[in-house]
């Protein structure tokens, strides 16, 4: 029997590498390390929900582990790795209304005005220092900084990855407050895969050469204008 | 057997709906016919329904379809229902008669069979608004109501004047509904359910009652919300218009009765507000009509100062109920009630005959016809008989309600405020006035259609409509005859005992005074015959526009209510001689100021139109920006809730 004390240290750890994988998902210009920063955090979150597991002895978390991990740490990044190899984008240099250092700080102040509000809502509740108030706090920040990273990157893939970044918050969040029910989390996941299907679709094309979509490629932000060329 | 025959009614409208919908692309007679046969038939069930649940007292209730445990689609009609339900009957049945053949001479093919579909989809509507039993399909069935009624005054869609209409309409219409839903909403905070219970004395169910009757006061037309009825009624074909003016305006009259008796516990000044608002609309109403030269427009705001006339009922039956004093309460309540009846009989009788000489004349402005009583005789003695009754003559039905709000206004001397007195007897002096006023604005316009010599020569060219078109309308006078002579006797029948004198008795007595007149004259007037010419003003011949116009009639009150009018005159004149003696040149403009529409209307068009320019901005078509704002949404609601909440 594993001490419980030394579980929530290991979780104390596992919220440090989200915060810090959120972190370099905001800054970073360089897209092929974005999608396996991605998938370390998925991994992250399957941890942390086996680590929650030896705690708590719910099935369902065991649950939430083997799907994220089959969905989030193999097929999407998967899926989104085709993508980049194919489009050929290395770096995604264009923003909108934050740059990635405003970003970074932006994102840091958020954390920490999170932390006030949600001391303020608990305030005098048994839970206010508990391992659940700080999985509150991480998990709604990861939700905001996703959502930073889709509205000021202009490249539709860096949304999608801040669009998933936000339901790593979501998932982060229930697994510690609300106890989302199996079904919406696993339904979440089938949205999330056939929102990366439909990119990738969109991006690669299943019956077509990349000829065919390269107009397509420039309508959705996918490729840059210096490749344009013949 | 009752359940069936209203359910039966139900369906035959829907038939009437589907019938000119599935044969919409065909342009054939037989399909118009068979839809507002529909509605005809429909209209008997019903009317024979709402007649046994009136005569019985009986109430019936009907749950239809429960989504869920809190909400229902159910109806109820007891006899506030019923007699509603009998007016909608009444003049459905009547208006589809009429239509029937005049439908057949309107332009637009085949467009014209949607117009039938949607006359029975409004006329079912309207009857569902009547027997919901609960707050929220009355505003289902009230915004459906509001979109077939659109649909209907658009009917000639390609008119600017039409465009101009129906838009200022919907927008009305829209404001309708949603203070409608707003008293609802706020209703339902203070009970915490949608059905018609009562609502109990807060502040909540008192802003509910304000915005209820902001909504209802809308679609009734009660000034300052009325500008959309002297646009629509002109707009919208004749039958529409009759069912607009004499059934839809009720069914807010309906509403406002309905929740004041079954939700509210009125207080004083609630009644204070209605009376005040029925009175302005009754006596500006009658003002602004007898300065209208389109018929229609004129009918139009005559049916603002009658449903004036209803409010001021409706005003009284809460102050009396406030003062509890009930058998006062009472008959000004059943003066309202009757003279909605009342209003829906002469005011689509008036409408519809308005409607055959627009057809036989083709124009709808009064100084443009003339002569018209020899060329279509039945056709002016019926708009006559609306005539008489909308003037508030005895004994037609006109008068038999409005002697019920007098009755109610001269027994307000038991009232103990003498402040509150005062303030009942300046309303009843104001309300006289609207009658005097009403009969002066109908012998205007009776004289300027019907009488003289044709001043134009499509109103010299007019003939007689055909059989159809004067058997709806002779239906409706006849009810106008019958709801004046006999309402002591019709009251007394549904079980109501009301202190109003026998209009029968109140007939032959005048009859007999006409018949004791003529008589004396007859035997007593010289036999000698003197012929001569009618002084002409020294010139060889008299021409139509020498005539004694409507202009020319309505002159003397423009100018007493010329404060009113807010009318503009302009007169430049130029002279040759320095003495201006000899005149040279010069224009002359008569113009009205349109006091609600510049002074309300527009200010807040402009005000809406800067603010939705500020907020179209926002609107930037980039799906950064509007993610942005969903996280600054999220931002501020984090705040609400650790600092705020």
């Amino acid at each position: 029997m594993i001490d419980p004390a030394f579980i929530q240290d290991v979780i104390r750890v596992l919220f440090a590498v989200v915060i810090v994988t959120a972190a370099y998902i905001i800054s970073t210009r360089n897209m092929i390390s974005l999608v396996s920063v991605y998938a370390l955090q998925s991994l992250t979150l399957v941890f942390m929900a086996l680590a929650l597991y030896s705690l708590e002895g719910t099935t369902v978390l065991l649950a939430i582990a083997c799907i994220t991990f089959a969905s989030k740490v193999l097929v999407i990044p998967y899926f989104i790795a085709t993508i980049q190899e194919r489009i050929r984008i290395k770096r995604d240099i264009e923003f909108h209304f934050l740059s990635p250092t405003t970003s970074l700080l932006l994102s840091m102040a958020l954390m920490l005005f999170i932390y006030i509000a949600l001391a303020h809502i608990m305030e005098g509740t048994p839970g206010r220092e508990s391992l659940f108030f700080f999985g509150a706090v991480i998990g709604i920040s990861l939700m905001l900084m996703g959502m930073m990273v889709t509205f000021s990157r202009k490249r539709a893939i860096t949304k999608v990855l801040g669009y998933l970044t936000m339901e790593n918050g979501v998932l982060l969040f229930g697994m510690f407050v609300t106890k989302l029910p199996f079904i919406i989390e696993f339904l979440i996941i089938i949205d999330l895969i056939i929102l990366v299907m439909l990119t990738t679709i969109l991006t690669v094309g299943l019956d077509s050469t990349l000829e065919d979509y390269h107009n397509r490629l420039h309508r959705f932000h996918l490729v840059e204008d210096t490749e344009e060329g013949p | 057997m009752i359940v069936e025959l209203f359910i039966l009614s139900i369906l035959v409208f829907v038939l009437g709906i589907l019938v000119p919908l599935v044969t919409a692309a065909r342009d054939q007679r037989v399909f118009r016919t068979a839809a507002l046969g529909c509605t005809i038939i429909g209209s008997v069930m019903l009317g024979v329904f709402s007649l046994i649940i009136l005569l019985t007292g009986q109430v019936f209730s009907w749950t239809v379809f429960q989504p869920f445990a809190a909400f229902s689609l159910s109806f109820s009609v007891d006899r506030l229902a019923a007699f509603f339900l009998l007016l909608i009957a009444a003049v459905s049945g009547c208006v589809a008669l009429y239509a029937t053949e005049y439908i057949e001479h309107l332009d637009g093919g085949s467009r014209r069979n949607l117009l039938c579909g949607c006359t029975n989809l409004f006329i079912l509507s309207m009857l569902l608004v009547v027997v919901s039993a609960n707050t929220v399909s009355f505003l289902f069935f009230w915004e459906l109501m509001a979109g077939s009624s659109f649909l209907l005054v658009m009917y000639e869609y390609t008119g600017p004047d039409t465009k101009k209409a129906g838009i200022f309409y919907f927008v009305m219409t829209q404001f309708s509904t949603l203070f409608v839903m707003l008293g609802i909403v706020l209703l339902y905070g203070q009970t915490g359910s949608f059905s018609l219970a009562p609502a109990g004395i807060s502040f909540l169910s008192t802003a509910a009652f304000l915005a209820l009757l902001t909504g209802f006061s809308i679609k009734a037309g009660i000034i300052p919300f009325h500008k959309w009825l002297p646009y629509a009624h002109p707009a919208s074909p004749s039958p529409i218009s009759a069912l607009m003016s004499a059934v839809m305006l009720k069914i807010a009259v309906y509403g406002l009765i309905r929740f004041l008796l079954d939700v509210f516990s009125p207080e004083l000044w609630w009644g204070i507000v209605i009376l005040f608002l029925g009175t302005a609309s009754a006596v500006l109403g009658i003002i602004y009509a007898l300065k209208e030269y389109d018929i229609k427009a004129m009918l139009a705001y005559s049916s603002i100062e009658n449903v004036g006339i209803i409010f001021t009922g409706i005003g009284l039956y809460v102050i009396f109920t406030s003062y509890h004093m009930p058998g006062l309460a009472s008959i000004s309540l059943l003066g309202a009630l009757f003279h909605s009846l009342n209003h829906a009989m002469f005011k689509s009788l008036l409408f519809l005959t308005a409607g055959s000489v627009v057809h036989a004349t083709h124009t709808r402005d009064i100084e443009q016809m003339g002569g018209l009583v020899h060329r279509m005789p039945y056709t002016s003695a019926l708009f006559f008989t609306g005539a008489l009754a909308i003037a508030a003559l005895p004994p037609l039905n006109g008068f038999a309600s409005e002697i019920l709000i007098f009755i109610s206004f001269f027994s307000s001397v038991a009232v103990a405020d003498p402040l509150f007195k005062v303030l009942l007897f300046i309303c009843l002096a104001l309300f006289a006035l609207t009658s005097a006023l009403s009969a002066a604005c109908f012998v205007k316009a009776f004289g300027s259609v019907f009488l003289a010599l044709p001043r134009s020569k499509e109103s010299g060219e007019a003939r007689e409509v055909p059989f159809r078109m004067l058997l709806g309308p002779a239906i409706l006078a006849a009810a106008c005859i019958i709801l004046g002579v006999f309402a002591a006797q019709i009251f007394v029948l549904v079980g109501l005992s009301v202190p109003m004198p026998d209009m029968f008795l109140v007939g032959l007595l005048l009859l007999a005074m006409a018949v004791l007149a003529y008589a004396f004259l007859f035997f007593t007037a010289s036999r000698d015959v003197r012929v001569a010419g009618t002084w002409g003003c020294g010139t060889p011949s008299q021409q139509p526009a020498m005539e004694y116009s409507g202009h020319g009639f309505s002159e003397p009150i423009d100018i007493i209510f010329s404060t009113v009018y807010r009318t503009k005159m302009k007169n430049e004149r130029k002279f040759f001689d320095r003495k201006n003696c000899i005149f040279a040149e010069g224009t002359a403009d008569i113009s009205l100021m349109k006091i609600f529409e510049e002074y309300l209307y527009l200010p807040i068009a402009r005000v809406s139109y800067q603010t939705a320019t500020v907020v179209s901005r926002f609107q930037s078509g980039c799906l950064d920006t509007y993610l942005l704002y969903v996280f600054c949404t999220v931002i501020a609601i984090i705040i609400y809730l650790g600092w705020l909440a």
